[in-house]
């Protein structure tokens, strides 16, 4: 129970920390709304005097003038009763909930899916290729697909794009989440267009995630078999798929269960490079814009959820051992 | 971040293996052999020349999804509402030298000195919802950013002088201080009209500033018909005013968050009206249909900035800014620097060909400014103490990601190195870059900012003392700090002075840009405009300019929505 009890101990202490630092470091940064909003008004031909830029982000409730730590004392207290505000940034006065009402589903859609895909398949390549280590598939499939992770994200993406978004018969769209003509809803033509769209950012995530599972799994494979129970479950003529799955494959899955779950809180965090060659409407790309043009309201929200997200899967991943590891209960 | 900007790059270098095309004194494009006389006189005289029907998409990276706001007085999200669906008393064309064509206003007339100006207010406007326009929305409208100072973005209140806003019958008079004619741009042209009988009440009437309008109801050639993150559906408005306009149906405008996308969409005419920046656009957009077209009027001047404050020994030396000058070849910076699609700047500071009345070119060559003069650069070095063992030094900042502007800055730094100027290309990211121009801490930059309906716009905000400030405060667009209360004098006078004079004195004014090189132009910046003409037509072209082209230009956008017209509903 000890050990429980720690542990939420320190997620609360971790948030906290992150939180702070999330408050200060966009703060420091160099730049400040008025300026980039300044910057975005001269590119779009009008000019406007920082004055006045003043008067219009005070109204939208930015006041840089007002003491640090009240503002800080504020932020805390609106982060906890998800009082998020109003972008201050390229979308001016939308609440921040909204945007990331808008983006999220996307981003967790898109991301969140092929990266348990990718985990999934990733680990089961792994599991056979360690299985009959030096046989066919572990001699091409891990090489193969080490290679593909590390191609740049992006490069791949350009690659999917020219083979089969462009020419004259493009068999799939290069961007948006689904056709523009129409409108959201739960019917067939929709979501047969959002998963058309969905295709190539989705293939582009699995080329470049899925080796890295493989790779591991593979060498956490190999290293199990070499243990006494496997060699005892062979000499006992336990059948062969059941040794694979139920006594390698479950105990060279645990250590790679971890980096899962840091995965899958980052999934929220989106992956900005595939968004932006997509033209993909989800957080990551909505991450950088807020830095860009300096978003305090909308940075603030979005390091929370990352935040947030990483600690609670951290956190779960921890639960998960504490159940299924005896040596951590009784260390506690 | 880092892979977007290094696809960037290789593009750009494609670009620049294929550049050397267009350049020279004109602006280059490739006019549409086929150009339709577009109806640009005047609203309401012009009958329903076209049959309606048709789309129109856009590929425009506003790079943001669409907050489906439309307050005009936001400066963030007033590109997706201003011409689309809000109108200006009368419309300005910055590239036929401020002609105006009247809107809300069928006519306007000064008083004799300039201070106070009547509008006559178009009858038989209606609002989209139906609701009659009239002389009182242009008053509230006035007033409202008076009340609420935030929505006054052209500072006409507090800057501009502008006292009172008062109608009687179907004529409104605004009244100010001084001389306002300069301020005619801000107010007939970019002061969208809005409805009283709707910023009356309600949130509209409490928080007008920050109100979400995710409905707006103006007098423009369009309404909002739906809208999503994804995508704005603009659909004709069928009260509008021009009789038989717009010709067009509906109007597709995806939020498009990078350029690559956006261009490839162009390329393969998925989108129709681009205002996008392509690198190799020959080959990469041109060459893909013979629809495809481009053109990019020059309308203001990419310069480098020297820091004229005398803590910033080197760039403060006038000896040393007149080397620069001389050293710089401008075509070769336009043509490899910008792959020829921004042309060549001069030191006078007047855009050409935009701006050719304005254009003092016998002053430019009488000061060798006219090609370059790499003897006379070391001469002036020589004579500023500088020389092989002792070389000059300088660094330049400018913006990460702008390829383009680094590959300009690789031309100049050659050319400097010629004369013997050792020169650093700084590249910051933006906001770094920001916070250095406006506070003054840099000793070169590499900048450019909007221009106006004549050089004076552009031209007061670089040179104008009042716009500048002292090192390490804002200033607001004088970021050089020239302060020089003769050029100050100039600028005050133009306000009152006869069009005659107006030239004469911008003239002047680009006499001290010569004599005090206070900022080095070196290409001029453009409008990026792409249009495909396979099913739509009705195009500002260079022979036909009635608006800025760019679907950014705002309010410019409403006018060509209001002109174009879909080839295939003709039949």
């Amino acid at each position: 129970m000890r050990y429980l009890i720690r542990r939420l101990g320190f997620f609360a202490l971790t948030l906290w920390a992150a939180m702070t630092l999330n408050f200060f470091i966009p703060r420091m940064m160099p730049g400040s709304p008025e300026q980039a909003l300044r910057d975005r008004f001269s590119k779009g031909g009008s000019v406007v005097t920082p004055e006045q830029l003043r008067t219009v982000l005070a109204e939208f409730g930015f006041d840089p003038g007002k003491n640090l730590m009240l503002q800080y004392v504020e932020y805390l207290k609106s982060m906890v009763t998800a009082h998020w505000g109003v972008s201050i940034g390229s979308s001016l006065g939308v609440p921040v909930t909204q945007l990331i009402g808008d983006a999220l589903p996307w981003t967790l859609g898109l991301v969140g899916i092929s990266t348990v895909l990718a985990f999934a398949l990733g680990t089961l390549i792994g599991t056979i290729a360690g299985w009959r280590r030096g046989g066919l598939i572990d001699g091409i499939v891990p090489p193969v697909f080490i290679v593909t992770s590390a191609l740049p994200y992006f490069w791949v993406a350009l690659l999917l794009i020219s083979l089969f978004a462009i020419g004259n018969n493009p068999v799939l769209p290069n961007d948006f989440n689904y056709d523009q003509g129409l409108s959201p809803g739960f019917n067939g033509e929709f979501i047969g267009s959002v998963i058309k769209h969905g295709i190539l950012p989705a293939a582009t995530i699995l080329i470049t995630a899925v080796g890295g599972w493989i790779l591991t799994m593979r060498n956490n494979m190999v290293t199990t078999l070499a243990e006494d129970y496997v060699r005892m479950a062979r000499a006992k003529g336990i059948p062969n798929r059941k040794i694979m799955f139920g006594y390698a494959g479950r105990n060279a899955f645990l250590p790679n269960l971890s980096g899962f779950a840091m995965s899958l809180g980052f999934v929220i965090s989106g992956t900005i490079l595939v968004e932006y060659v997509f033209n993909y409407p989800g957080l990551g790309y909505m991450f950088y814009n807020a830095t860009v043009s300096t978003d305090y309201p909308l940075l603030q929200a979005l390091f929370l959820l990352v935040t947030l997200a990483v600690l609670i899967c951290v956190l779960l991943c921890d639960f998960a051992v504490f159940l299924l590891d005896p040596r951590a209960r009784t260390k506690g | 971040m880092r892979g977007i900007k290094r696809t960037a790059i290789a593009a750009v270098a494609i670009g620049l293996l294929a550049a050397g095309c267009g350049g020279g004194d004109k602006p280059i494009g490739n006019a549409a052999s086929s150009t339709p006389p577009a109806s640009t006189s005047t609203g309401g005289a012009g009958s329903g020349a076209y049959k309606k029907g048709g789309t129109v998409t856009i590929a425009n990276v506003g790079g943001q999804t669409w907050p489906c706001q439309f307050n005009p007085f936001n400066p963030s999200v007033n590109q997706a509402s201003n011409g689309f669906v809000y109108e200006p008393l009368t419309f300005v064309n910055v590239l036929k030298n401020g002609a105006t064509t009247p809107m809300l206003a069928t006519a306007f007339t000064w008083s004799a000195n300039k201070d106070s100006i009547t509008f006559t207010i178009r009858d038989g406007v209606k609002w989209s919802d139906g609701q009659p326009f009239s002389a009182d929305d242009v008053v509230y409208t006035f007033n409202l950013m008076k009340q609420q100072p935030a929505l006054d973005l052209y500072s006409l209140w507090t800057g501009a002088g502008l006292t009172s806003v008062a109608a009687s019958g179907n004529k409104v008079t605004l009244k100010f201080k001084a001389p306002a004619e300069p301020y005619f741009f801000n107010f007939a042209n970019q002061v969208m009209i809005v409805p009283k009988h709707i910023w009356s009440t309600g949130e509209a009437a409490s928080k007008p500033a920050t109100w979400a309008n995710a409905k707006p109801i103006g007098t423009g050639p369009f309404t909002i018909g739906s809208c999503s993150a994804n995508n704005i559906e603009y659909l004709a408005n069928g009260n509008y005013w021009q009789p038989g306009k717009p010709y067009l149906a509906k109007v597709e405008y995806p939020a498009y968050l990078d350029n690559n996308p956006a261009n490839l969409d162009l390329a393969s005419g998925k989108a129709q009206w681009g205002g996008q920046y392509i690198p190799n656009i020959d080959k990469f957009y041109k060459a893909k249909s013979p629809e495809n077209n481009y053109w990019f009027p020059p309308t203001a001047n990419v310069a480098i900035v020297p820091n004229l404050d005398p803590s910033h020994k080197a760039s403060s030396k006038l000896a040393v800014r007149q080397a620069i000058a001389y050293a710089l070849d401008r075509e070769q910076i336009s043509k490899i620097g910008e792959s020829g699609y921004q042309p060549a700047a001069n030191q006078t500071g007047v855009v050409t060909p935009t701006f050719d009345k304005y254009f003092d070119k016998d002053a430019l060559t009488a000061a060798g400014y006219d090609k370059p003069n790499q003897d006379k650069a070391k001469q002036l070095l020589q004579s500023a103490g500088y020389s092989s063992s002792n070389p000059l030094k300088l660094s330049v900042i400018t913006v990460t990601g702008y390829t383009d502007w680094d590959a300009s800055l690789a031309v100049v730094k050659q050319q400097l190195a010629a004369v013997g100027i050792e020169l650093t290309v700084q590249d910051l990211q933006q906001q770094s870059f920001n916070q250095k121009l406006y506070t003054g801490d840099f000793d070169l930059a590499y900048y450019s900012q909007p221009g106006g309906p004549t050089p004076y716009y552009e031209l007061r905000q670089l040179l104008y003392s009042k716009n500048s400030a002292p090192i390490g405060k804002q200033a607001s667009s004088n970021y050089e700090r020239y302060l020089n209360p003769e050029v100050d004098k100039l600028f005050d006078q133009y306000a009152s002075a006869d069009p005659d004079t107006q030239v004469k004195l911008i003239k002047q004014i680009s006499g001290y840009m010569i004599k005090d090189v206070p900022l080095i132009p070196t290409t001029e910046s453009v409008d990026w405009y792409q249009y495909n003409t396979k099913d739509i037509d009705g195009w500002p072209t260079q022979d036909n300019p009635y608006a800025q082209p760019a679907p950014y230009n705002i309010p410019d956008v409403g006018q060509v929505l209001a002109n174009l017209y879909s080839k295939s509903a003709q039949k």
